[in-house]
């Protein structure tokens, strides 16, 4: 274990500055849910919808986690991502497809010199229950595979038994272990239950080093709310205050329709500002999402509610 | 006794809803008025998505259970029969007329019921062709369809406006306009009778307000008229309908085996025979 705790040097902010952080977390339920209640009810125009339809296409993390994952399906499933809608010029590619290490290889020689990237989740996702020995490994192999971007999950069990510092030296180490690769860090809020377990758990992230912090696995029934969500931002915002530190948000697990996903693009708009409105800064793990986005699009253009089978499977 | 007033509504994924619009018309009967939800094209959408899962869940169903079901309908409203009557009552029709209308319509019933699991057998073929083949013409079900109901006063007239689709194993979303209070009254044993959440959603509404979006809509995969359209509707209908190649049959038979033939497809199947 003391590999681990010579790199925590590696880290964006100290242990103690983090925990500096941790100390003053209080989050207002009451005025969460009030603010993402009236961020919903917000209506979208026409042009603004078509716009921000082609943004979600352009920050999906297309997603297929399943132990049933054969080469042929993650073929299927990074064409798609290429190019989502074949008919569609104007409809951009995904941002990443997300896979199991072992398929890594396959995705990221069908993606060629094409623009999307190919995540990975490590860490022995979904529960991240092994010593941090193995998630090292696991995620070594998912680098040396070839992908972009690595997705942990954080230690859960250490995080309620208390031990807040373990957390973070496990999220530092594997960010030493991806160097420049992009590391999301998955806090399953479903789990951590209250506002304030979902901010401290996102502000330890953020100081260990993770590029971006992630709702959810999308293993548990809980998955992503728009409340997480914004108390995930309220964290990047005070992170970024504190540290100057520019982070992004992936929300994923239950996000079905369009406009649920346009009603994400709001609070992050309103919580961040519009430059966080970029694959650079905001991304969408889902696999259905984006089916029902292709669809409103092509209705939004003629007029014609859709179905899917007109679109690409995958 | 107190009479309790009823609130009819759209009977849509197994469940009552108002119109989303929350827009109402209203039907005039003899002794009171009744206000029913006028169908909004957020209506419409809504009831093609429960369709849709309404149509894989009763293709799931093997056809002597449909039998079954559809059969249970009629003893429903069997059950009910004297409501009924009461209510045709209501709109006009005379103590024979009614009783008679909700005979033929039990009776219509029980055979779209025994057609069920039939139809197959009697729609399908094995095809003389030249060559060591069996050619099988297999039919199967469309999907979606959309009817419109006549403006009859008559549950036989509004059962034969959804059964020859249903009982082929299509989803059918049916629409009321001027008759609307049977059709949503018919919802509610229709929700007692074992037919799936949203295999028959049943709206009330103006077809006039909808009709752009009924033949746009891609998912739908059949539309036919039970009642009659002027020319011009049934145009824009047809040019509409082109662009997902949907179906359009405007009055087509109630009556017997060729009542369903519009909302079945064929699929050819060839099989090599050996000597």
């Amino acid at each position: 274990m003391s590999k681990i705790k010579d790199q925590t040097m590696s880290s964006k902010v100290s242990w103690e500055s983090t925990i500096g952080l941790l100390d003053s977390v209080k989050v207002d339920e009451v005025g969460v849910k009030e603010r993402v209640s009236s961020l919903s009810t917000r209506s979208i125009k026409r042009e603004s919808k078509l716009q921000a339809l082609n943004y979600v296409v352009s920050m999906c993390d297309l997603t297929t986690l399943e132990g049933e994952d054969t080469e042929g399906k993650i073929h299927q499933m990074t064409a798609k991502a290429i190019k989502p809608d074949p008919t569609d010029d104007d409809v951009p590619s995904a941002a990443a497809v997300c896979v199991y290490p072992s398929l890594v290889s396959t995705a990221k020689e069908i993606i060629g010199t094409s623009n999307v990237k190919v995540a990975s989740v490590s860490s022995y996702f979904p529960s991240g229950q092994v010593p941090i020995e193995s998630k090292l490994l696991d995620t070594q192999y998912a680098i040396d595979e070839g992908a972009d971007e690595i997705d942990i999950v954080i230690n859960r069990k250490a995080f309620f038994e208390g031990d807040y510092r373990k957390v973070f030296d496990e999220i530092v180490a594997l960010k030493e272990a991806c160097g420049d690769k992009h590391l999301k860090t998955i806090l399953e809020v479903g789990e951590l239950r209250t506002y304030d377990n979902i901010k401290k758990a996102s502000l330890i992230a953020l100081g260990a080093g993770s590029d971006f912090i992630k709702t959810s696995t999308g293993k548990i029934s809980n998955g992503s709310s728009k409340e997480a969500c914004l108390v995930m931002a309220k964290a990047v915002y005070e992170f970024k205050e504190s540290t100057g530190f520019s982070a992004g948000i992936k929300v994923a697990g239950g996000i079905r329709n369009s406009k649920d996903a346009i009603r994400y693009l709001i609070i992050i708009k309103e919580e961040l500002g519009e430059e966080w409105l970029s694959p650079n800064f905001f991304r969408f793990g889902a696999s259905s999402l984006l089916d029902d986005v292709l669809r409103q699009i092509r209705k939004l253009k003629t007029n014609a509610y859709q179905s899917s089978y007109y679109f690409p499977r995958g | 006794m107190t009479e309790i007033k009823k609130t009819y509504k759209n009977y849509v994924d197994g469940k009552y809803v108002r119109s989303e619009s929350g827009k109402t018309y209203t039907i005039d009967l003899k002794s009171e008025s009744y206000e029913l939800p006028l169908t909004s094209k957020k209506d419409l959408r809504d009831a093609v998505t429960s369709s849709k899962k309404g149509f894989d869940s009763w293709k799931g169903l093997s056809q002597y259970n449909k039998t079954q079901i559809i059969y249970r309908l009629s003893e429903m409203l069997e059950g009910n029969r004297d409501s009924y009557v009461d209510l045709l009552l209501e709109h006009g029709l005379t103590k024979s007329t009614a009783n008679k209308d909700i005979d033929n319509a039990i009776n219509t019933l029980v055979w779209y019921a025994g057609l069920a699991d039939k139809w197959e057998q009697l729609t399908g073929n094995l095809n003389p062709v030249d060559g060591e083949f069996f050619n099988i013409s297999h039919q199967e079900p469309l999907g979606i369809v959309f009817t419109l109901n006549s403006d009859e006063v008559s549950i036989d007239k509004l059962v034969r406006s959804f059964l020859p689709a249903l009982s082929t194993g299509c989803s059918v979303i049916n629409l009321s306009e001027k008759n609307a209070v049977l059709s949503l009254k018919l919802a509610e044993d229709v929700n007692n009778s074992d037919i799936p959440a949203g295999t028959l959603n049943l709206l009330s509404g103006d077809f006039s307000k909808v009709y752009d979006d009924v033949s746009r809509h891609v998912e739908i995969n059949a539309f036919a008229s039970y009642k009659k359209l002027n020319k011009e509707i049934l145009k824009t209908i047809n040019e509409n309908a082109s662009t997902s190649v949907k179906r359009i049959f405007h009055l087509p038979s109630e009556d017997g085996l060729s009542s369903i033939l519009p909302f079945i497809e064929t699929k050819t199947v060839w099989h090599p025979k050996g000597r």
